[in-house]
């Protein structure tokens, strides 16, 4: 960490950066309209996802579980977690016992977590309603 | 000690009247009338062991908010003992006024009566400027219930233009308390808010004048001067009778009060090179509201305005300088707070027996109610400045002593005597002459007589032996025209 | 790590800890009073370490965190309130079977993401202290997730405080690119030379952008109305005490440790926000229907009296601009926690009593329930024997003696228009009854306005001792500037 901070005259190469990512994103979205095809006459065609001729079939959209996104979710979050612990791993002689300790701390409460997510059924796959068709078999 | 009772026993009393109205409708009635007979001889006390010379008959002071300086500082000179003792008067007068008209949740009324004059009278003890700010609030929260829960057909309106144009005027004075506290503590390094303290400050004339206009505009908004008077109207007509009998006969006084006990002394050159400004209002308040008074239709609203008027006179003669003016609207202030309190009733028990404050409406009720009739007539006349009666001697003391300040501006103020006895005679005519409206109209009882001959008697008192009230406030009077002597030049 | 840093980072690890437990509770048992009183449990032992703590104060607890008397102070404060919201929270979620009990882990860790806070020296901290609060608030403000309202408000928060948090974090790295140093300390250290870094400065404008967010100063208000009226109402209750109160005592940490008041640009900017947001909040709430609408707007311009007395109090002494913070954040908070209190204890989980006619006649169904509502917005308006009148006498007082007249006139007028909208509730209140039926009082939600409307009146006509409390708070950062 440098205390006396970056020049000013370092700082050009960020802002020419800065500008070149306007330009970019400007010429993208300015240059299509000239470029494409010009769409003077709008049919039902021109709506299809496919103008080729190929009529589309069904709705492009799908209603997806809410569980998917709990899992992804759920996967994010304990993947970053693993992200600490290996920071910690490299770190491990030089943190000694006190990073020993935080670290079972740290891990202490994402079990804790697990716990509970279990616990509620979050990590059950099942529908509220397949769970209950399943209870009713097993009386 | 005993000056703290004073709050404390009205504010007692309030608590107390909460649970009782829910048992019995004449508990709260009669505990008002215990906690005011309480206050009375409180009074009594003060009254039997001091002399009318000296300055401050009692005091106390006790620490408050140290950080800032500020105590609980209560005294009592003779001007707030005549005052405290008419708002303890027309304490009564409004509980007795209101026990028939008053029949829903009469206990949390009489709840709000009684923290308004608790409020009204800590307005005239209190001595550290934050203390008197603080009374000042306090008061207009259960008045504004009494507006806005008991009041007439446009009561929310009245009452928030009533609350909304005391409140802000009053930030404006709390900002010029602030501002002499703090020009106060540059020089000296002592925080302070108390009125003692404060009255050696050492202003430079800019700042006393801008720091003086704040606290003349709270003042003038709530006695209220031409201006800053249009919440006045609709806050009476709309008040119920208890509430308009406090709000003429004790509230606005607090206004007057502050003149003269803040505005004169605290600032005496500012409030001397601000005198003809000052005047001018009070005169043009003089004219103009006696001329709009004529102009109603609605008594309450007739009697609202002469209020305005009258208390012109009062502004006039606070800002005249010299002990006879000053003298004078001590007693207009006393006089008239008995006579509009008195004009209120009428006009409160006639809306009660009619539902109407319509004077069209009205006529021919002199053969009716022969009793009302003659009071409304003895009060008239007294409101128009009847020789032997209490507004005279004050109305002519404010016009000799400012005679002396200002000759054109006192001869248009005098017109007022004229513009009193047409709006006066106005009522007579047609609310109680002409052709009877009605067949059958009940006339005062005895409850209400009694009150009636109460004031009746202060009235005529105050105008047969007037010395007796300004021996009271003699040395105050003479305290403060010595200061605006010795300033002014 | 020494015992000392210990005992100073206790009411932290005592509320993670609590929260933990009460996660694990749920997992065990799911029992709502348990949960609740687990929590208080919580709430009471982080309380209860404030004393253990402050004796060490003030201490720099590695480069993050710095416990002094002036966030400890916060650290009281923010628990009391957190033990209110749950009082309230218990009144107003009781309906709601086995899926109620996660809000008090919620309340839990929001309440921990404040105290960290107001403790940080470091922009991470500050960065990870208002991330831990605003991420515990998007669940709270959807918590009643089969109502579109609560749903709605959620969404707005979490787009606007993540759009906040970018401008945030953009404001951090520059300032970090133009100074190279992240704690307040070290910023300050570079005070004085402040003026000639463009980048630096630029980047504390993007950090009080984000900070204007968080305290809805206008014009970054936009969320505040649909955000109150659509969250449950103790969560609002939360939203406007604790979460602005700590945002708010940040700033002032932040900003006087960064020596930002040396900068008159700075003090032109922050006044210029005062009075846009003080007269367009008093405006804005003129005309509004719902009760928490209209307290949404109050709380804009109550945000602008606070910035008014941050200015002024800024340019004369910065103890008295602490003291001043401090007690006006501990009368606002009381204060809020009164009104929403009174609008939770009348609404549940299935219906808000949110529009200004359900409070029609309040005062003849529910006397004391109205008494409470009534003393609150009295106080909201800074009339005296409420503790909010205290509040804008200190104000006043700084405005006053610091000659800020813009600014002073700016309160009067705003003041002015304030008490007719408070007014205007009070007036509905009284209105004859008739409407509605009585109201019966969740006994958890009675008391909490008991205490609330308790502290509202003792430290309106008695104010010396919270004067102290918020007086003896030393001074907040190290000064960079002593030799």
């Amino acid at each position: 960490m440098s205390s006396a901070g970056v020049p000013h005259t370092d700082l050009w190469p960020l802002l020419l950066y800065f500008e070149l990512v306007l330009v970019v994103v400007g010429t993208m979205l300015a240059l299509p309209p000239f470029l494409g095809e010009r769409r003077t006459r709008r049919t039902p065609a021109t709506e299809q996802p496919y103008e080729s001729g190929i009529v589309a079939v069904g709705s492009s959209q799908l209603r997806f579980s809410v569980r998917f996104y709990l899992i992804a979710i759920f996967f994010v979050i304990f993947d970053l977690e693993a992200v600490f612990i290996f920071a910690w791993a490299i770190a491990f002689r030089e943190s000694g016992w006190p990073g020993y300790i935080e670290i079972l701390i740290f891990i202490g409460v994402l079990v804790a977590t697990l716990v509970y997510l279990w616990r509620i059924g979050a990590l059950d796959w099942r529908t509220p309603r397949q769970r209950g068709i399943e209870a009713t078999i097993h009386q | 000690m005993i000056l703290l009772w004073l709050i404390l026993v009205p504010l007692i009393g309030g608590l107390l009247s909460l649970p009782a109205g829910r048992r019995r409708d004449n508990a709260p009635r009669w505990l008002a009338l215990a906690a005011l007979a309480g206050e009375t001889a409180l009074l009594l006390a003060v009254f039997a062991d001091t002399v009318p010379e000296s300055t401050w008959l009692a005091q106390i002071d006790w620490a408050w908010i140290p950080r800032f300086g500020i105590r609980i500082h209560l005294a009592l000179d003779g001007l707030s003992l005549l005052l405290i003792a008419l708002t303890v008067f027309l304490g009564f007068v409004a509980v007795l006024c209101s026990w028939t008209e008053i029949r829903e949740r009469p206990g949390f009324f009489h709840f709000n009566l009684l923290w308004t004059l608790a409020g009204v009278i800590g307005v005239f003890l209190a001595l550290d400027l934050f203390l008197f700010f603080f009374f000042w609030e306090v008061m207009l929260i259960p008045m504004y219930l009494l507006i806005g829960i008991w009041g007439h057909e446009n009561r929310a309106y009245a009452a928030m233009k009533f609350f909304i144009f005391t409140q802000v005027s009053g930030l404006l004075m709390l900002i010029a308390i602030l501002a002499l506290v703090f020009l106060h503590y540059q020089t000296t390094r002592t925080l302070s808010f108390d009125y003692f303290e404060l009255l050696e400050a050492d202003l430079y004339p800019g700042a006393a004048r801008w720091i003086m206009l704040g606290f003349f505009v709270a003042f003038t908004v709530k006695l209220p001067a031409v201006p800053f008077h249009t919440w006045l109207p609709d806050a009476h007509t709309q008040a119920p009778t208890g509430g308009s009998v406090l709000l003429a006969g004790v509230l606005l006084k607090t206004g007057a009060y502050g003149l003269l006990r803040f505005v004169i002394p605290l600032f005496p050159g500012a409030a001397q090179d601000f005198a003809p400004f000052a005047m001018t209002l009070g005169a043009v308040s003089i004219l103009y509201a006696a001329k709009l008074a004529f102009a109603q239709t609605d008594l309450k609203r007739l009697i609202a305005y002469t209020s305005v008027s009258h208390m012109g006179f009062v502004l006039l003669g606070a800002f005249a300088g010299n002990a006879q003016a000053l003298q004078g609207a001590v007693m207009t202030m006393l006089a008239h707070g008995v006579s509009a309190a008195a004009l209120f009733m009428v006009a409160g028990a006639l809306q009660e027996r009619l539902h109407t404050r319509d004077m069209d409406a009205m006529g021919g009720l002199w053969t009716l109610t022969p009793r009302i009739g003659a009071i409304t007539l003895f009060f008239s006349v007294a409101a128009l400045g009847m020789p032997g009666l209490g507004n005279f001697v004050g109305e002519f003391l404010v016009l000799l002593g400012s005679f002396r300040v200002d000759t054109v501006l006192t001869a248009f103020a005098a017109l007022g005597l004229i513009l009193a006895p047409v709006y006066a005679l106005y009522v007579m005519q047609r609310a109680f002459h002409g052709p009877a409206s009605r067949h059958e109209v009940r006339d005062f009882g005895l409850r209400e007589m009694g009150v009636m001959l109460c004031l009746v008697t202060a009235t005529a008192w105050m105008g047969l032996h007037p010395q007796s009230m300004l021996a009271y406030t003699d040395a105050m009077m003479n305290g403060l025209t010595r200061t605006l002597a010795q300033r002014g030049t | 790590m020494t015992a000392d840093a210990l005992t100073a980072l206790l009411p932290f690890i005592v509320l993670s800890a609590a929260a933990v437990a009460v996660m694990l509770a749920i997992a065990i048992r799911r029992s709502f009073r348990l949960v609740f009183w687990l929590t208080v449990g919580g709430l009471l032992a982080g309380l209860s370490t404030l004393p253990h703590a402050s004796p060490v104060a003030p201490l720099q607890v590695t480069d993050l965190l710095r416990i002094d008397a002036y966030g400890l102070f916060f650290h009281a404060l923010f628990l009391l309130s957190a033990l209110v919201v749950a009082l309230l929270c218990l009144a107003y979620f009781r309906r709601r079977e086995n899926e109620n009990e996660e809000i008090f882990v919620l309340l839990l860790t929001s309440t921990l993401g404040a105290l960290l806070l107001v403790s940080s020296a470091h922009l991470a901290m500050f960065f990870l202290g208002l991330e831990v609060l605003t991420i515990s608030l998007f669940p709270m403000i959807a918590y009643s997730v089969r109502a579109s309202r609560p749903l709605e408000a959620g969404i707005k928060y979490l787009l606007l405080s993540g759009l906040a948090s970018s401008f945030l974090m953009f404001g951090m790295a520059l300032v970090y690119g133009d100074l190279g140093v992240l704690s307040f300390e070290q910023i300050g250290a570079h005070g004085a030379e402040l003026e000639q870094k463009p980048l630096a400065l630029a980047g504390l404008f993007l950090i009080l952008a984000a900070i204007g967010f968080k305290l809805s100063l206008v014009p970054f208000h936009l969320w505040t109305p649909d955000v109150y009226q659509g969250a449950p109402a103790p969560v609002t209750a939360f939203l406007a005490t604790v979460s602005k109160a700590s945002v708010f005592a940040l700033l002032l940490r932040f900003f006087t440790a960064a020596h930002a008041e040396r900068s008159e640009t700075f003090l032109c900017v922050l006044g210029l926000l005062a009075v846009v947001s003080i007269l367009a909040g008093n405006l804005l709430a003129l005309l509004q229907v719902s009760l928490k609408r209209l307290l949404a707007y109050s709380s804009i311009a109550h945000m602008g009296y606070l910035l008014t007395g941050f200015v002024a109090a800024g340019l004369l002494r910065r103890d008295l601009q602490t003291e001043t913070i401090a007690f006006y954040l501990a009368a606002y908070t009381v204060t809020s926690l009164a009104a929403f209190g009174a609008i939770s204890a009348l609404s549940d989980d299935d219906r808000e009593s949110d529009r200004l006619s359900d409070y029609a006649g309040l005062f003849w169904r529910s006397p004391w329930l109205a008494a409470v509502l009534t003393l609150s917005l009295l106080s909201l308006a800074g009339i005296p024997l409420t503790v909010g009148f205290v509040g804008k006498f200190y104000v006043f007082a700084v405005g006053v003696q610091a000659e800020t007249w813009p600014l002073v006139a700016t309160v009067v007028i705003g003041s002015g228009i304030g008490i007719y909208y408070y007014l205007r509730v009070v007036l509905t209140m009284i209105q004859p009854a008739g409407v509605g039926q009585r109201v019966t009082l969740h006994p958890a939600a009675g008391t909490a306005l008991a205490a609330a409307a308790l502290v509202i009146l003792a430290a309106g006509l008695f104010p010396q001792p919270l004067i102290d409390a918020a007086a003896n708070v030393p001074q907040p950062p190290p000064t960079a500037d002593s030799p």
